[in-house]
């Protein structure tokens, strides 16, 4: 039985994957459902699974069995060019190393995914404008990543997760490159996010970015082993 | 958005790219050479052959015209033959030989040619004009340079050596009355031409009514192969040659610098192609990460390509404007090696540029371009996504 | 001037020798044997025009073509006959064009020339050698032709593998990065590219000179069919080996040297990261023992 208004759900999904001779049971059999505008935080050991999770609810990887559904769409039964498409516009990814293009600007970056979409360019320079000004990085637009901090690629990467205005941001440790003052920057920027409606489904190790969530995954093995709401800071 | 990521890898790594762009230079210089040398050689000869409007040629059977020293017996009746030929307007018999000029203390000789100036096809007069009486001549600018004689001078000529008494044979007086450029001979060459009789009569009994070729000039209109066919007929003791057989026969000769131009134009085609391809391959290495999130966020995988085949196109085509400009040099530089050929026309260029010859040249470059660079940025754009990034992570 | 008789042979009906007389012997060049289906005992009459009287004699062999490349292109036939036979049947008379000259070598030929020059008149004496260097002007020029392809094909050929070996030395960037930050020496690195360098320079050379050995063979085989003769158009002689071997691993060492060069002046931080590093600056030894 699933709740008809979860915008991700993952029902009994395992992920199986070769290293060398050996079988590895990255995810085996977890089941998972997401509302709308929660703040989810997948915690767990290193190599529990977690990012596999991540990959699987993002449709950047196939399940090895199992179902997922993101905004009703059963995105495991996607081909790669309508995986592509939907995730362009209704899921943001951001990464543990940001990922930005580095012979594009701030603005640029935050532009690509918009351009895709093929949408007209003075409306997507307007919207990358309002999102790095929401990151607050509205001085830095014209600067190339190699001249950003850290700090500042990672709000850059923020921003151009929500170019499109997906319904799910996806990310990956945000803050596992940052030093912990701008780590804590970024857990406010993504309650920020979260507060606007956008849901927010976060791989990490941070124990501060993992407290402002308001349900936390645990998993290990492969499998979740605990999931509990929990009060925002 | 496309051709600034594809401009941006370009420039990331400057030298990389500019020697990419070199090589593929030197392989589109190479290939527009090869493209020229191919078609350059048959068009030249064509256009010359054609350059007077004769459209046949009679020579000795079996030969190509002064291919031999044969020559044709019976020429007055040959010719006489010809001309009754409704549709032939004009016919050229051609004497060659030999002119030993009698100078104060030396001899200078010369390639003669005896012509009929009415309707001759072999020179143009650039000073002066055509030999109207029997004792007169015209000569190249290289005979009078040679032999330190100008326009309006007389000589003493003669047309034969007699090896035994070592003595000249067939003395004549002639005055120069015209200076010529003599079409078919090489550069350089000490030519006359005088009238045809003139020239048999100083070659005495040996020339008689003897000649070594026929023009044939066919009336405007008229099919020259149903010409040519009627004088096959007619005329089986000489060999009747249309341009076309002309053509094919120096074609077969010279079949060797056509094949040698499709050899070294393939491989030139070829090491572009591996130079490209390698080198998008690197380039997409080196860039899996970039690559694997592009299509992350969303960039559908025939973009990715198109931006990655974008790359290697510019740098075909950069290379190959450049390498333009090189192959017409080294064109230049080969065509001066073949036109010392000894006894070609100096009209004949073995490397002939036509416009048509760089869109082949370029049109092949662009293609292999796209095909260099599709496999290696297909192939980059179609790695799992997951699987990569947790391969650049550890990486 | 002697009538080349090539332009005239042809299968004639018309024979002016004399009937009690047996026919002659001749000599057949191979094609004409081959293009005109002409064996071993065939009578063929010769004349001196087409269609004109001629002598019938007996094809008793036939000649292969010599390995001279002035006659590659050269499509007529030849008859060999003998002296007498040719000088009635063209009405040469007691005439020929040359004569050739065997003498006991060296000084002789040289003593025989001066003495031949002199006391004759009407024909030159000449060594054989410098006849060929007159005759082979038209392969001097295919020979210029083809050294001008073969520098061009080596500066293009080097510009190629220039570039290769900067793209493989590149790829290696992090490796080299990592290296030094682990404190190996700018020297040793070099040195280890440079050897890597070579080895891919020499393998691809060793199998370079298998693919040209094997393109000879089938440019040969080619144009020996084409053109009707014994003549190899491409020889790879041990010089050619060597200059090919020797100029690619040298090509090679300068490329693998120059990439390095490079990767190892660059800050190690700058090649991991991509971001342009502030680079050291220079330190005097006063300011060191500071």
């Amino acid at each position: 039985m699933t709740n008809s208004d979860a915008v991700l759900v993952a029902r009994d999904v395992t992920r199986a994957y070769h290293m060398g001779e050996e079988p590895v049971h990255a995810v085996r059999g977890v089941s998972l459902e997401i509302t709308p505008g929660d703040y989810v935080a997948i915690v767990g050991p290193s190599g529990c699974g977690k990012s596999t999770m991540l990959n699987l609810l993002g449709g950047i990887d196939r399940p090895t069995s199992g179902a997922l559904f993101v905004n009703g769409v059963r995105v495991d039964r996607l081909s790669d060019a309508e995986a592509t498409r939907f995730r362009l516009h209704h899921i943001g990814f951001v990464f543990q190393r940001f990922y930005l293009m580095p012979a594009l600007t701030a603005i640029e970056n935050v532009e690509l995914p918009m351009a895709e979409a093929k949408v007209a360019r003075h409306q997507r320079l307007t919207r990358a404008r309002e999102l790095l000004a929401y990151v607050g990085l509205a001085a830095r637009r014209d600067h190339r990543p190699t001249q950003l901090s850290g700090g500042e690629q990672q709000r850059v990467a923020i921003a151009r997760a929500l170019a499109n205005k997906p319904s799910i941001i996806l990310a990956d440790e945000p803050t596992g490159e940052l030093d912990a003052k701008t780590g804590q920057e970024m857990i406010k920027l993504l309650a920020g996010v979260n507060g606007d409606g956008t849901t927010i489904v976060v791989v990490t190790h941070d124990e501060d970015l993992a407290r402002a969530a308001r349900r936390v995954v645990h998993m290990r093995d492969g499998l979740v082993v605990d999931d509990r709401r929990q009060d925002a800071p | 958005m496309l051709l600034r990521l594809a401009w941006a890898a370009l420039t990331r790594h400057r030298a990389r790219t500019l020697l990419a762009m070199l090589g593929v230079a030197v392989s589109a210089a190479m290939l527009l050479d090869m493209v020229m040398l191919s078609s350059g050689m048959r068009e030249s000869f064509k256009n010359l052959l054609l350059s007077r409007g004769f459209q046949l040629r009679v020579a000795p059977k079996g030969t190509l015209p002064f291919d031999t020293d044969a020559t044709i017996p019976g020429a007055s009746a040959l010719v006489a033959r010809i001309r009754s030929d409704g549709d032939v307007t004009a016919v050229s018999p051609v004497l060659g030989g030999q002119l030993h000029v009698v100078l104060a203390a030396r001899t200078v000789t010369a390639a003669a040619i005896g012509v009929e100036p009415a309707v001759q096809g072999d020179y143009e007069i650039t000073h002066g004009r055509e030999p109207a009486g029997p004792n007169e001549m015209v000569a190249s600018a290289d005979f009078l340079a040679a032999s330190r004689l100008a326009l309006g001078d007389t000589l003493s000529a003669a047309a034969g050596y007699d090896p035994q008494l070592r003595s000249l044979t067939g003395r004549r007086t002639l005055r120069i009355v015209g200076v010529a450029h003599f079409i078919y001979m090489p550069a350089g060459q000490r030519a006359v031409a005088l009238p045809l009789a003139t020239l048999q009569s100083m070659e005495g009994a040996s020339a008689g009514d003897r000649v070594s070729l026929m023009m044939i000039r066919a009336r405007s209109g008229a099919n020259v192969d149903s010409v040519l066919a009627r004088l096959q007929r007619a005329l089986p003791s000489v060999s009747v040659i249309s341009t076309a057989s002309a053509m094919r026969q120096v074609d077969d000769r010279l079949s060797y610098f056509r094949q040698l131009a499709l050899i070294l134009g393939a491989v030139s085609l070829v090491v572009g192609f591996l130079l490209v391809t390698t080198l998008v391959t690197v380039s997409v290495n080196e860039r899996l990460g970039e690559i694997v999130i592009m299509r992350a966020i969303g960039v559908a995988r025939t973009r990715v390509v198109a931006q990655i085949v974008l790359e290697g196109v510019a740098i075909m085509l950069v290379g190959t404007v450049a390498g333009l400009g090189l192959g017409l040099i080294t064109a230049r530089y080969l065509n001066s090696i073949l036109a010392s050929f000894p006894g070609l026309p100096a009209a004949i260029d073995f490397f002939l540029f036509q416009p048509r010859d760089a869109w082949i040249a370029l049109g092949m470059l662009a293609v292999a371009g796209v095909l260099a660079a599709v496999y290696p940025s297909w192939r980059g754009a179609s790695l799992p996504i997951a699987l990569t990034l947790r391969e650049e992570a550890i990486g | 001037m002697l009538l080349p008789l090539l332009a005239a042979v042809a299968l004639q009906q018309i024979d002016s020798s004399s009937p009690h007389r047996p026919p002659r012997t001749v000599a057949s060049d191979e094609r004409l044997a081959a293009d005109a289906q002409v064996r071993i005992g065939d009578r063929i009459v010769l004349s001196s025009v087409p269609g004109g009287a001629g002598d019938t004699v007996v094809v008793s062999a036939f000649v292969k073509r010599s390995a001279d490349p002035s006659e590659v292109a050269r499509a007529e036939y030849r008859v060999r006959m003998h002296l007498d036979e040719l000088q009635s049947l063209i009405g040469y008379g007691d005439r020929v064009d040359r004569f050739a000259v065997q003498s006991r070598g060296g000084a002789a030929a040289d003593s025989a020339i001066r003495r031949v020059n002199a006391a004759a008149f009407g024909f030159q004496a000449y060594r054989s050698r410098d006849i060929a260097v007159e005759t082979s002007r038209t392969f001097a020029v295919v020979s210029r032709f083809h050294r001008a392809i073969g520098v061009i094909t080596i500066v293009a050929s080097a510009v190629f593998l220039l570039c290769i070996m900067l793209l493989k030395v590149d790829e290696r960037r992090r490796d080299v990065a990592a290296l030094r930050l682990m404190g190996i020496s700018a020297g040793s690195i070099v040195r280890s590219v440079m050897i890597e360098s070579a080895l891919v320079a020499l393998v691809g050379s060793a199998m370079g000179v298998l693919i040209g050995w094997a393109a000879a063979a089938i440019v040969n085989w080619h144009y020996q069919a084409l053109y009707r003769t014994p003549l190899a158009f491409a020889v790879i002689t041990p010089a050619v080996v060597a200059l090919a071997v020797s100029l690619s691993v040298v090509l090679g060492l300068l490329a693998g040297f120059a990439a390095a060069q490079r990767l190892v002046h660059l800050p190690a931080l700058e090649l991991i990261t991509g971001r342009r590093e502030p680079r050291a600056p220079n330190r005097s030894r006063a300011a060191e023992t500071a």
